[in-house]
C-alpha cells in the first residue's frame, strides 16, 4: 500500500492499486472470498453433476432410440440364388415316388410305370420337366440347360420291359442306377441387391453418427461446465478479492491515521481513493481526528494564555512555566 | 440500536447486547452490495445449470415419447396407454421444474440470510467504531468496550482501541500536569512579588485553565 505523504493541499491524491498490494487484510479479504468462491464451486459441481447424470440418461434414451430403429436386412447371397425372398413360397418338394406324375408343362403323358424320376429343381430359369417321358439321361441333360450342368449322363434308368409290356404282367419294381455326377451352380444376384446393400450400409453409418454425435455433445456439456465453472471460480476470486480490497484498503489506511495518533502525530488526513468504500466511516474517522485536533489547539490556547501571563508577571523563569512550555512546545508539534 | 459504546457499569454487570434482527443492515451499501453480489451470482448458476438439467430431461422425454408413438401407432388401441406415459413424462418434467426452483428459492434465501449475518460481523463493529469516533469529535475520550464475540476486524478494532486508550492517557497526563502547573503558579503567586496588572492576566488565564481542565476531566470520564 501506498505510504502516506504530503501532497497536494487538496487531500485528493490519487494512488494507483497494485496488485502486490491487494491482499492487505488476509483475515477478511480471504474469508468472503473463499466464501464467495466456495459457494460457487459447490454449485456448480453439485449442480454439474445433476446435469450430467441427466445428460447420460438423456444420451443413453436417445442411443436406444436410434437403435430401434431397424436397418434394412443385407440379403443373403444363397437366398438370392435361390431366386426367392423369404416371403416367398417353398418350392415345391419333388416326390419320391416314381409312378407320380409331377405338375408341369408335359405333353405325352407316360404311362405311370414308365414315369421318369424327377430330378430336383436345381436353380431358377431351369427347365425341371421340360420332357418327362425322356429317360432320366436326357431329362438331366435338358434340365441343366446353357452349359450349366455338363455332366456327363447322371443316370441310367432300367426298366426293363417297359415298352410293349402290360404293366398287370410286369411286377412294379424298377432298377435305379445313379452314376457319379457333379453340378456347378452359378448364383443370380437379384436386381435389388445393391440398393439393398447400400441402403444397409448407409443406415448403418447414420446410427454410427448419430451415436458420436450424442456421445460429442455430452462431452461438450461437460467440457463447458468444467472450463466455466474454473473460468468463474478464477474470475471471482479476483474480482473478490478486488471488491474486498476497497474495503480493506479504507480500514487500512484509518489503521496508519490511528497508528500516528497513538504516537501523538496529528497529521492531516487525506481523502479516500476512487471507488473505495467505507466512504462513511471514513467521514466518522476524520471528524474524529478533527475532535481531536481541536482538543489539542484548545489546549495550546489555554496553555499560550498562561505562559504568557506568567511572563508578564515575572514568572517566566518558574519551573511550572517551563513544564508548560514542554507541554505546548509538544502539542504544537503534534498538529504540525 | 442502542448505544454500543455505552459505559457506566463494569464489564460483568454491563447488559448483553443481543443481535436484533432489525439491526443487521447496518451498512446498507457495504452489506448489499456483496449479499446481491453473491445471491445473484448462485441464482445465476444455479438458473443456467437448472436450465440444462430440465433441458436434457425433456429431451429424454420426449424421444422416449416419439419412440412410443412410432411403436403404437399400428394399434389404435395403444393410443391410451401413449397418452398415459405421455403425461406421466410431462408432469415428471414439470414436477423438476418445482423442485428446481424450491431448491433455487431456498438456496437464495438461506445465502442471503448468511450473508446478512456475516457481512453484520464486519459492518457491526464498524458501527460501534464509527460511534467512538462520533464521541472522540465531540472531545470525549471515554473507556472502549470490547466488541462482541464472533465479530470480525477485531485486530482494526484493537489497533482503535490502542490508539483511544493512549490519546486518553495522554491527555490523562497532559491534565494532571496543567492541574500542577497550574497550582504551583498559585502558591507562587502567594508568596512572590508580582506586579498589578500582569497578577490580574494571570489570575485569569489560571482560571481560564482551571475551568478547561474541569471540562477536560469531564470528557475523560
Amino acid at each position: 500500500m501506498s505510504s502516506e505523504k504530503p501532497g497536494k493541499p487538496g487531500g485528493d491524491r490519487s494512488y494507483k492499486r497494485s496488485w502486490k498490494n491487494l491482499l492487505i487484510n488476509k483475515r477478511y479479504q480471504l474469508r468472503f472470498t473463499l466464501f464467495m468462491v466456495g459457494v460457487t464451486s459447490l454449485l456448480m459441481v453439485g449442480l454439474g453433476f445433476w446435469v450430467m447424470r441427466v445428460a447420460n440418461e438423456t444420451t443413453t434414451v436417445s442411443k436406444a432410440s436410434v437403435r430401434g430403429e431397424a436397418c434394412p436386412q443385407v440379403p443373403v447371397l444363397g437366398d438370392a440364388a435361390r431366386g426367392h425372398d423369404d416371403d416367398d413360397p417353398p418350392p415345391p418338394v419333388p416326390s419320391m415316388k416314381l409312378d407320380e406324375v409331377p405338375d408341369g408343362p408335359t405333353g405325352d403323358t407316360p404311362s405311370p410305370a414308365a414315369a421318369p424320376v424327377e430330378p430336383a429343381p436345381a436353380a431358377e430359369g431351369s427347365a425341371p420337366s421340360a420332357a418327362p417321358a425322356a429317360p432320366l439321361t436326357d431329362k438331366a441333360a435338358a434340365a441343366l440347360p446353357t452349359g450349366k450342368a455338363d455332366a456327363p449322363p447322371t443316370s441310367t434308368v432300367d426298366a426293363a420291359g417297359k415298352a410293349g409290356s402290360s404293366p398287370a404282367d410286369e411286377p412294379r419294381h424298377v432298377t435305379v442306377q445313379i452314376d457319379e455326377s457333379s453340378m456347378t451352380l452359378t448364383a443370380t444376384v437379384p436386381p435389388d441387391f445393391g440398393a439393398r446393400v447400400v441402403a444397409h450400409w448407409i443406415c448403418e453409418i447414420r446410427q454410427a453418427g448419430t451415436f458420436e454425435r450424442l456421445e460429442r455433445g455430452r462431452a461438450r456439456i461437460l467440457w463447458a461446465m468444467i472450463v466455466t465453472g474454473v473460468l468463474l471460480v478464477l474470475g471471482l476470486a479476483v474480482y473478490g478479492l478486488k471488491m474486498t480490497h476497497r474495503v480493506a484498503g479504507p480500514l487500512f489506511k484509518v489503521g496508519l491515521y490511528l497508528s500516528k495518533m497513538r504516537a501523538g502525530r496529528f497529521d492531516k488526513v487525506y481523502n479516500l481513493r476512487k471507488g473505495d468504500q467505507l466512504v462513511e466511516f471514513y467521514d466518522h474517522f476524520k471528524l474524529a481526528h478533527g475532535g481531536v485536533v481541536a482538543m489539542q489547539q484548545a489546549d495550546i490556547t489555554r496553555l499560550a494564555a498562561v505562559i504568557a501571563a506568567a511572563e508578564a508577571a515575572g514568572a517566566g523563569q518558574h519551573p511550572a512555566v517551563a513544564e508548560l512550555r514542554e507541554l505546548l512546545s509538544r502539542k504544537e508539534k503534534s498538529i504540525e | 440500536m442502542s448505544d454500543p459504546t455505552s459505559i457506566g457499569l463494569p464489564d460483568a454487570l454491563r447488559p448483553k447486547h443481543h443481535r436484533k434482527l432489525s439491526n443487521y443492515m447496518l451498512d446498507k451499501n457495504l452489506q448489499l452490495r456483496y449479499v446481491l453480489l453473491v445471491t445473484l451470482l448462485s441464482a445465476g448458476i444455479a438458473g443456467a445449470l437448472g436450465y440444462m438439467i430440465y433441458d436434457q430431461r425433456r429431451t429424454a422425454s420426449e424421444s422416449i415419447e416419439r419412440d412410443l408413438q412410432v411403436l403404437t401407432q399400428s394399434n389404435a388401441g395403444d393410443q391410451e396407454f401413449q397418452d398415459h406415459v405421455s403425461n406421466g413424462l410431462q408432469s415428471d418434467d414439470q414436477l423438476l421444474v418445482y423442485k428446481m426452483v424450491a431448491v433455487g428459492l431456498g438456496l437464495v434465501i438461506i445465502l442471503s440470510a448468511y450473508l446478512v449475518i456475516m457481512t453484520h460481523k464486519v459492518a457491526g463493529p464498524l458501527f460501534k467504531i464509527s460511534m467512538y469516533f462520533d464521541r472522540m469529535a465531540a472531545g470525549r475520550l471515554g473507556a472502549v468496550t470490547p466488541l462482541r464475540r464472533g465479530d470480525m476486524l477485531q485486530d482494526f478494532f484493537s489497533d482503535f482501541k490502542d490508539m483511544h486508550e493512549a490519546l486518553r492517557a495522554r491527555a490523562s497526563a497532559d491534565l494532571a500536569a496543567m492541574e500542577r502547573a497550574a497550582s504551583s503558579l498559585r502558591d507562587t503567586r502567594n508568596q512572590a512579588d508580582y506586579r498589578g496588572e500582569a497578577q490580574g492576566k494571570l489570575d485569569d488565564a489560571l482560571d481560564a485553565l482551571d475551568h478547561h481542565l474541569a471540562d477536560r476531566k469531564k470528557q475523560l470520564a
